[in-house]
């Protein structure tokens, strides 16, 4: 019975609490969901969006995700994990090689403009216009780096909605032509260039990031416009995807020129000279953060917030390593080295051999040949004698022995070792014909390795940041640009960057496509320009022909020895060859100036139409 | 006593596990598929490793090419399942392109040739070594109306993969100087370190456009 009673006092607590609670007692708002309307009234939410879309923002060649392809040209090879060795051994590039197909994030962009439409109550109309603009802007820039890879691609600007009625058809967009997507990125530009707001930041999009966009992407549509239909038969597709009409290239080069020089007069950025000694000052470009005015806009990376990448890890000199694993994976070649011209103005050919190549020429030390080289070498590659990291570099492929009548060369199985004088004989960095992560072509990266303590290690990694636009580069869009319009200022823009690079003022007295072919090289050199760049140009099939006797499509390596006995004990010679592990010739095709439509897009959409040779 | 029945039940799972999967594999494909690229009946010669022809099949859920690359003397061969393909010649090719794609049956060892229309033939190749030169004649003839020629290459080198890619001498004569559907004749002056040696040569033409020659047969040179 009291066991009973207890039943009925527990029964009726219970269903007073489960009756007498009001209505919305169990409504509760979840907490691991959130909702549209509290992300689009909430700019903090939104700004956390946003990093997420500016973090997928497609990069060929970046310090993440495809950094290896930085050796996929006639920069630099492949020094790395021998796993990797196919870099130094392709019969011909792939077809897909740069493929980029990335609808998912304009589509979530897409969402986002309309869901601050449809949403935002508590924001202002200025607020949500700001928002808007950056995510045209970065919907803008991912519809270039499609356009630059794949040709003219479906112009989509709006959601699409399925209906569920059995026809998917409406969801099936035709390509858009290759002109005009660049035509829809100069008017998205031209659009929300004043609504952007983050004046002053290098990492969100402001009106000067717009602009710079515009420069590069015009100079691209402006170039193809121009040097495909010089070709003896241009590279097109019947309906205009591919292949821009001759007649459209003044108006692109005008409207880039124009862009250029906006972001030019406005003041707001100088070119990066804190540094007295011209080679750092170049290399602190992409190292130094603070009083930078050189950087128009970058993909951060920030040590504190654990946004790190490994690319000084991966690619530092083998003998700086400081983890140990790893290093030495990009190599820059002698292909690079000697288009750096001398600050005489004299072709950048290194002298190893005498006038009459009879003999070497002897240097005293190891960055003899090097000197009144041009100050970005210096910036950009870690060469023979130099220094990194308060250490030299290491660099020596072994010893000559002087027998009386000539040389013999001995070099050692491994680096780092000692020659019976008890002087080096292969340096710490190699190189070595053989061994993976020790260069192989002579050279080692400094542009993008962290100067910083402990950078290469696993345990910290590096967060030194991507540069996507600076000031260097839309001085050379806008001389290219004056160059192809006939102005004949053309050239002082580039000659203000040779300035900084040690060259005396006006060390240039005209410009022709050469001249900007070759600064552009050697001023971006691993900003990934140079593919790119070779593409719009219609110049990388003649380049690349894949022909064993076109030096340029092989890739070369140069090797110090240290001279022992004769008259020359002591001093330093150098080798030029091929790369040992490079095998194969580049081979770039007139198919690969377009990258395939893959061919899950053709299966889900037959109204695309496949690129030429496709 | 107990955790060692334990073990011994758990190696018999694993035992089981192991022993049993045969059943979902499949045997590696046999059927060889093999053919030349020809025009009139003739095999033609190209690059090789750089020409492609795809090969597809309908009806399984994974869709996607199967690449066949086409060997210097024009052949080329595939291992395969027995089943029906399409072949596809891809664009790009010194001959027309053509979209019409071919049935192709296998079952066991199939010969397939691929017809294909060139932009143009070289004929009548004949090589003359007369000390360190080497004189090689021939006849361009045009085939389509759709390109023009741009040049004739002659290439000698070390190997029967001798190409614009892989030589050890070479020198051309531009369109302008080539009359077409007569003999031509183009030299080039054997290399000194290789003049004892046998070398191999070869005619390629260049077609405008097209970053492919169509070459003759690799002809050996004593």
């Amino acid at each position: 019975m009291k066991r009973n009673i207890k039943y009925y006092i527990a029964a009726f607590l219970l269903s007073s609490v489960l009756l007498s609670c009001n209505s919305d007692w169990l409504e509760r708002s979840p907490k691991t969901i959130i909702t549209e309307e509290q992300v689009w009234n909430d700019p903090k939410q939104i700004v956390g969006l946003l990093a997420n879309y500016y973090n997928r923002l497609a990069i060929f060649t970046g310090l993440e995700g495809n950094w290896r392809d930085k050796t996929m040209f006639d920069d630099a090879m492949w020094s790395g994990y021998s796993g990797e060795e196919w870099r130094n051994q392709m019969s011909s590039y792939g077809n897909n090689l740069g493929e980029l197909w990335d609808y998912y994030l304009i589509r979530d962009i897409n969402l986002a403009i309309e869901n601050i439409d449809e949403y935002s109550t508590s924001l202002t109309d200025a607020q949500k216009q700001g928002f808007q603009a950056e995510l045209r802007f970065l919907r803008a820039y991912q519809y270039f780096e499609m356009v630059k890879r794949m040709g003219g691609v479906p112009l989509i600007t709006e959601q699409l909605i399925y209906d569920f009625s059995g026809d998917p058809s409406g969801l099936q967009h035709p390509r858009a032509t290759e002109a005009e997507v660049y035509d829809f990125i100069a008017s998205e530009v031209d659009a929300i260039k004043d609504q952007l707001g983050n004046g002053g930041s290098v990492t969100r999009a402001n009106k000067y990031i717009a602009l710079a966009l515009k420069s590069r992407a015009m100079l691209y549509a402006g170039s193809l416009a121009k040097y495909n239909n010089l070709m003896a038969v241009p590279i097109t597709t019947p309906g205009g995807e591919v292949g821009i009409p001759a007649s459209r290239a003044q108006g692109y080069y005008q409207a880039s020129l124009d862009a250029s020089l906006e972001i030019i007069n406005s003041g707001i950025y100088s070119l990066y000279k804190n540094n007295t000694q011209l080679g750092e000052n170049f290399y602190e470009i992409f190292d130094k953060k603070t009083n930078n005015t050189e950087v128009i806009w970058v993909k951060d990376y920030k040590q504190s917030a654990d946004k790190r990448h490994w690319f000084s890890y991966d690619n530092i000199a083998r003998g700086l390593r400081e983890d140990n694993l790893a290093s030495s994976c990009i190599t820059p070649v002698l292909n690079l080295v000697e288009s750096y011209p001398y600050l005489d103005g004299s072709k950048g050919t290194l002298k190893n051999r005498n006038a009459g190549n009879t003999d070497y020429i002897y240097y005293s030390t190891l960055d003899g040949i090097y000197a009144n080289k041009d100050w970005r070498l210096y910036g950009t590659v870690l060469y023979s004698g130099a220094t990194f990291k308060g250490l030299p570099a290491g660099i020596q492929a072994g010893v000559k022995v002087w027998d009386g009548s000539g040389y013999k060369t001995i070099e050692g199985e491994n680096i780092g070792t000692t020659y019976t004088d008890g002087k080096t004989l292969v340096g710490n960095s190699g190189p070595h014909r053989s061994m993976q992560e020790v260069s192989n072509s002579g050279f080692y990266l400094r542009k993008f390795i962290q100067s910083g303590v402990g950078t290469s290690t696993r345990g910290i990694r590096s967060d030194n940041w991507w540069i996507y636009f600076r000031l260097g580069e839309i001085y050379l869009n806008a001389a290219e640009a004056a160059m192809e319009l006939g102005q004949s200022n053309a050239v002082n823009y580039v000659n203000t960057l040779r300035e900084r690079a040690g060259y005396p003022a006006n060390s240039l007295s005209s410009l022709n496509l050469e001249t900007i072919m070759n600064e552009r090289r050697i001023e971006l050199a691993f900003e990934d320009h140079r593919y790119f760049d070779l593409k719009r140009w219609r110049k990388a099939h003649i380049l690349w022909d894949g022909d064993r006797n076109n030096p340029q499509a092989m890739l070369y390596a140069l090797y110090p020895y240290r001279v022992v006995g004769g008259s020359h004990d002591g001093q330093y010679v150098f080798d030029k060859m091929i790369a040992p592990r490079f095998l194969t010739p580049r081979y770039f095709q007139l198919s690969n100036y377009y990258t395939f439509i893959p061919q899950y897009v053709r299966d889900n959409n037959p109204k695309i139409v496949p690129n030429p040779f496709q | 006593m107990k955790s060692k029945i334990a073990y011994f039940v758990f190696s018999f799972v694993l035992v089981f596990l192991f022993s049993r999967c045969e059943k979902d594999n499949y045997d590696a494909p046999t059927s060889m598929l093999t053919g030349k690229v020809t025009y009139n009946n003739e095999a033609l010669g190209v690059r090789s490793n750089a020409l492609q022809l795809e090969l597809w099949q309908h009806g399984y859920q994974n869709f996607v090419k199967i690449p066949v690359f086409i060997n210097q003397d024009g052949s080329y061969s595939a291992v395969l399942f027995d089943g029906n393909y399409k072949l596809v010649r891809m664009n790009g090719a010194p001959w027309e392109n053509n979209v019409d794609s071919i049935d192709v049956v296998v079952k066991g060892n199939t010969i397939v040739d691929v017809p294909v229309v060139p932009y143009f033939t070289v004929n009548n190749v004949t090589f003359q070594k007369n000390g360190n030169q080497l004189t090689a004649s021939f006849v361009v003839n045009k085939v389509s109306t759709q390109r023009n020629l741009k040049s004739v290459r002659l290439f000698l080198g070390k190997t029967i993969l001798t190409d614009n890619g892989y030589n050890i001498a070479r020198s051309s004569v531009e369109a302008v100087d080539v009359t077409l559907g007569s003999p031509t004749t183009l030299s080039v002056s054997i290399p000194d370190a290789y003049a004892n040696s046998v070398i191999y040569a070869r005619v390629g033409v260049e077609t405008d456009g097209i970053g492919q020659l169509l070459y003759s047969v690799s002809e050996k040179i004593q």
